[in-house]
Order: structure tokens, then sequence, then C-alpha cells
């Protein structure tokens, strides 16, 4: 079909007993495309990223990526394959060291290796894996907590080093859920520096709630509504969209009869 | 800002320490308690270190771990009888039964967890049980056991007491030391992070089931050797080494000593067998000892024993700093 379309889904449908949680969604995004999907609570905006990653196998429809089909792929392949998330409550490892926190994911399925029994065998905490996790926390700023542990840091640290667990996973593409929600105004301006810093290297899709947030990192906008893909398209034309206004702000003519 | 590299990288001389310390700590521990409870204290204390690898680090509770301590001791005594009386052959055969008994059993153990994971590890052992006492009663001697016997080594004559404590003592250190190098890797960290939470680990890009699978390999092999040390020790097999009610002992040393460390084990296993061992002279019904115990414990020691002892040096040490 297209060549260069990164992640693509035909149809993708998904029903909990009889509740259809994402309706026929076709989306489609091209490589190194920044999108932002909103929509009210429970417009299936995180059922479809359970999609995209695999957590959660669609009713009908197809996935695919770069042009392969990854419908059936589980999730810790499609991670080898660059498809990266977050999550919306932040997940790290609470019990470990921050800094254990990102050695699985810079040593990258132990590809870094020599032999696969380096992975059972090295020091986790040798000087090559640490350089690498340090650096990867210098990126986020929080490199001076390595050594705490992870239930020590704020919410926000731990949101950052959430992201920074992803990006050293590599991806290809970087699924965000709701990335902002919880973090003071200072954190959110520092954590959209640097996803507009990385953005120019892989493709962006962002889940948020607010939509001022996003505004000034994506281009394109789509706007989920009762599991259905309601607007696609740059940010000033959805917002003026007359369903998304209705969806959003509620119908303004009945507003005017109710006075 | 400091980059906490060398915090990091630095290591405090201790953790070059840890196996002659558990040597010479056993060393001291043998004239007070005599050669044969000493022995005994070190086969139970590697039981301990690999049922722990399973609960304290990956965080799966197994109620059936006697399964494996059994694999070890019946294979042990049965390949004595009809192959040869080699011990280190036989043990060497205990080992490789443990690992393959992982191997089969655990794709269907490993998917499930909580409960489910203890229950039907119990399942299984109670199907053990059932082989050795009367499925297969003519091959083991059904409930009354049978001896093991075996030929004397020029260099290792395991007729002689001090050198069982002492191969047994080298196999303690050699099994801790390889759970140490284990631990301290990224499949450490991996374990670790599967009893946190599975699904981020498969967001991480590694199959867990793989993992699951290979630590509960790790932990039946070692409980065979352990199972197989016992023999060694007592020279008879009998159905108790596969009973699945004596489950409880070592989950018990486990939570005493400190789930999910290594040292925690091992102090587990001693603290469990000196409660079980000398209570049990002066005190008829001294298992309800154990459920006080356990009781301090659950509300008390949280982190078991060895937590708490980390836990005051590290309180000390925040205080002396600042």
């Amino acid at each position: 079909m297209s060549a260069n379309s990164i992640i693509e889904t035909k149809k993708a449908t998904i029903q909990f007993n009889g509740l259809t949680a994402v309706d026929n969604v076709d989306f489609r995004m091209q490589a190194g495309e920044a999108v932002g999907i909103i929509g009210p609570n429970g417009a299936g905006k995180t059922t479809f990223f359970n999609l995209l990653t695999g957590l959660y196998l669609p009713t009908e429809g197809n996935i695919l990526f770069a042009g392969r089909d990854i419908t059936r792929v589980p999730p810790y392949k499609r991670v080898t394959l660059g498809i990266i998330r977050t999550f919306q409550l932040v997940s790290v490892f609470d019990s470990l060291p921050v800094i254990d926190n990102l050695a699985l994911s810079t040593i990258r399925f132990g590809e870094n290796y020599g032999s696969k029994w380096k992975f059972f065998f090295t020091d986790v905490h040798g000087e090559k894996i640490m350089k690498n996790c340090l650096d990867q926390l210098d990126v986020m700023g929080i490199s001076d907590k390595a050594d705490l542990m992870t239930s020590e840091l704020s919410y926000g640290d731990k949101r950052k080093l959430e992201i920074a667990v992803a990006l050293s996973l590599n991806p290809k593409i970087l699924l965000l859920d709701e990335p902002f929600a919880g973090l003071s105004d200072q954190e959110i301006t520092e954590v959209s520096v640097i996803i507009n810093k990385v953005k120019a290297t892989l493709s962006l899709v962002i889940i948020e709630h607010k939509i001022s947030r996003i505004v000034d990192i994506v281009k394109r906008l789509c706007v989920m509504h009762e599991g259905r893909l309601i607007a696609d398209g740059p940010p000033e034309q959805v917002l003026s969209d007359a369903t998304v206004r209705e969806v959003y702000w509620g119908k303004e003519e009945g507003l005017t009869c109710s006075v | 800002m400091e980059r906490a590299d060398t915090r990091l990288i630095k290591r405090s001389i201790w953790q070059y320490l840890d196996v002659p310390i558990i040597a010479v700590a056993f060393l001291i521990i043998l004239p007070l308690l005599g050669i044969n409870r000493t022995t005994d204290f070190i086969i139970f204390c590697i039981f301990v270190l690999g049922f722990n690898i399973l609960y304290g680090f990956m965080g799966r509770l197994s109620f059936g771990h006697m399964l494996y301590l059994g694999t070890g001791a019946y294979t042990m005594t049965i390949f004595s009888e009809h192959i040869s009386q080699n011990p280190l052959l036989a043990i060497l055969a205990s080992i490789v039964a443990g690992a393959l008994i992982g191997v089969i059993l655990g794709p269907i153990i490993v998917r499930t967890t909580g409960a489910c994971f203890a229950l039907i590890n119990l399942a299984f052992c109670q199907v053990g049980f059932f082989l050795v006492l009367v499925a297969f009663s003519r091959q083991t001697g059904g409930e009354d056991g049978m001896s093991a016997n075996f030929s004397k080594l020029s260099f290792l004559n395991f007729g002689n007491k001090a050198v069982v404590f002492g191969f047994v003592l080298f196999c303690l250190l050699l099994t801790y030391y390889f759970l140490k190098k284990f631990t301290s890797s990224p499949f450490g960290v991996l374990i670790k992070s599967i009893k946190e939470n599975e699904t981020r680990v498969k967001f991480l890009g590694y199959n867990t089931f793989t993992y699951k699978w290979v630590t509960f390999i790790i932990s039946t092999t070692i409980s065979a050797f352990s199972g197989a040390l016992s023999i060694l020790n007592y020279g008879y097999v009998t159905p108790s080494f596969i009973d699945p009610t004596r489950a409880v002992e070592v989950i018990f040393a486990a939570l005493i000593g400190g789930s999910g460390s290594l040292y925690g084990s091992i102090i587990g296993g001693v603290v469990y067998m000196t409660i079980s061992n000398y209570l049990a002279s002066y005190i008829p019904r001294w298992e309800m000892f154990l459920g006080f115990a356990l009781l301090v414990v659950v509300f008390r020691l949280r982190t078991g024993v060895w937590g708490f002892i980390v836990g005051m040096f590290n309180k000390r040490q925040k205080v002396l700093e600042g």
C-alpha cells in the first residue's frame, strides 16, 4: 500500500462484552510525523494505544507497522520492532534503584553484548552499562538522582525516568499516553522541551486531555469520541470543526435554548 | 551537576568478603552444634537459596518445592542402587534430574501467578508423593524408604563426616556465588522487575515467559542439588523428602531471613533449623513457637531478619552522615 507509512490501522475494532471501545478506526501516519490524539474521558484513546502496542488484540481489523501486518505480534516483539510506549499512570519499578530501571532498556535485549551468556553473568553495575544509563538520565536532566530508590522520586521525576527508559529503547515510533498529567507547570515545560528535541528523530503519537499543551508539539490532531475517530487534520482546522466543538463544549444552540 | 558515576561504581569491601564471611560463620557454629547438625543446616540453607530465587526475587511463591528436593534425593539413591555408586556422578545425575523436571513442568507452572502458582506446585508435589509412596513403591521402598551406599573415592572419602561437612560447605559457597552473579546481572534486574510489574517488562522488549522458565529451572536444580546432598549426609531416603506438608519449612525460613536477599536466605535457614532442632528437644509442641516467630516477622520485621539488620545499619549511617 503506502510505502512510507510507519503505522496504520485498518478498520480496527475492539469490543469488551458488547461495549465497543474502539470502533472502526482507520488511522495512518507517515514516518517522522507528530500526531496528537485528544478526546473526552472514555473516548477509547488509551485502548487505541493498547491495540497499537499489542496489549489487546483487536476484535476485527488489522494493524500494520511499516507495511507489515503486526496484528498478532506479541507486545515484546513490537518493542524490538521499535514501537515504544509510556503509560497513563507512570510505570517505573519502584523497588529498584533509579539506575536499574534503565539497565534493561539500555542493553537492548542483549544486542549490545557479544554473547547471550553475558546477560546472565555480567555485573549490571559495571562501568559500561552504567555509563549508558547515566547518559540517558542526563538527557532528562535527572542523572544526579541515579542512586536513589525510585520510590523516593517525585511524580514528575518518575515521569522523566519513564520517558528516559522509552527513549533508551531506540523508538521508531513513540507513543506517549498523557505524559503531562500530574506534572507541575515547570515540569511540563521541561518535558515538552525534551519531546520537541527528540521528535525530529522519530514518529510521535501523544494522547492528551488539554489541547493547549500539545498544539506547539504536533502538526496534526486526531479527535476520538465514543471509540470513533471523528476528526483528523491540522490543529486549527480540527479545533474549529463543528462536531469537535460539540463533543468538547456541548451544543451551542442547545445552550441558547436553555437560557 | 555531579554525575553519580563514582558513587555507583565504588564498591564497599563487604561485597568481596561475603563468601569468606559465610564460610567463617559456619566454621564458628560448627563446634557449637556438632558436625552432623551443621552439615544439616548448610544443606537446608542451599534449599532455601533455591526456593528464594523464585519467591524472594521473582515473587512466585511455591507450596510444592519438596517435589524438587525429593527429585534430587530419590535420583541420588536410585542412581547409586542401579547405575553407579560413585557419589559425584550420582550428585551430577540429581542435578540433571532437577533441571529436567524444571524444563518439563516449567511451561505449565510459570504461566500462572499468585495462589494459582502456589497450588499448581503443590498439586505436582502431591502427584510426586503418590508416585514415590504407592505407584513405584517397589523401586523406592515405599513408606520404609531405602538406603544409599556410595563407593569410597580416593580423594574424597564421604565415609568421613568432616569430609562431608567440607564438601557441603563448598557446595553452599558455590551455590551462593553462582546466585550472586546471577542476581547482580541484568538477568537479576529482570526477575526483580517481573516481581514488581510483569506487563511493564514485556513493554521493555523481553519475553518474560522464557526468563520465568529459566528462573524456575534454576530453582528446581538447586533444590534437587540440596536433596542429593542430604542423601549424601544421611545415607537413606524416605518419603518425608518429598512430603508436600514439609513445604512450609522452606517458606518459613525464607520469610524469617528476609525474602529477596541471598544473605537473608542463609540466615533464615540457620534460624529455622535452630528453632526446629533445639526447641523441639525442650518443648514437644514447638511448632507453636514457630507460629509466634512468624507473627513477629509479619508484624515487626516485614523485611525479615536480614532486612532488619540492613535497615538498622542504613539508619545509623544516615545519622552519622548528617
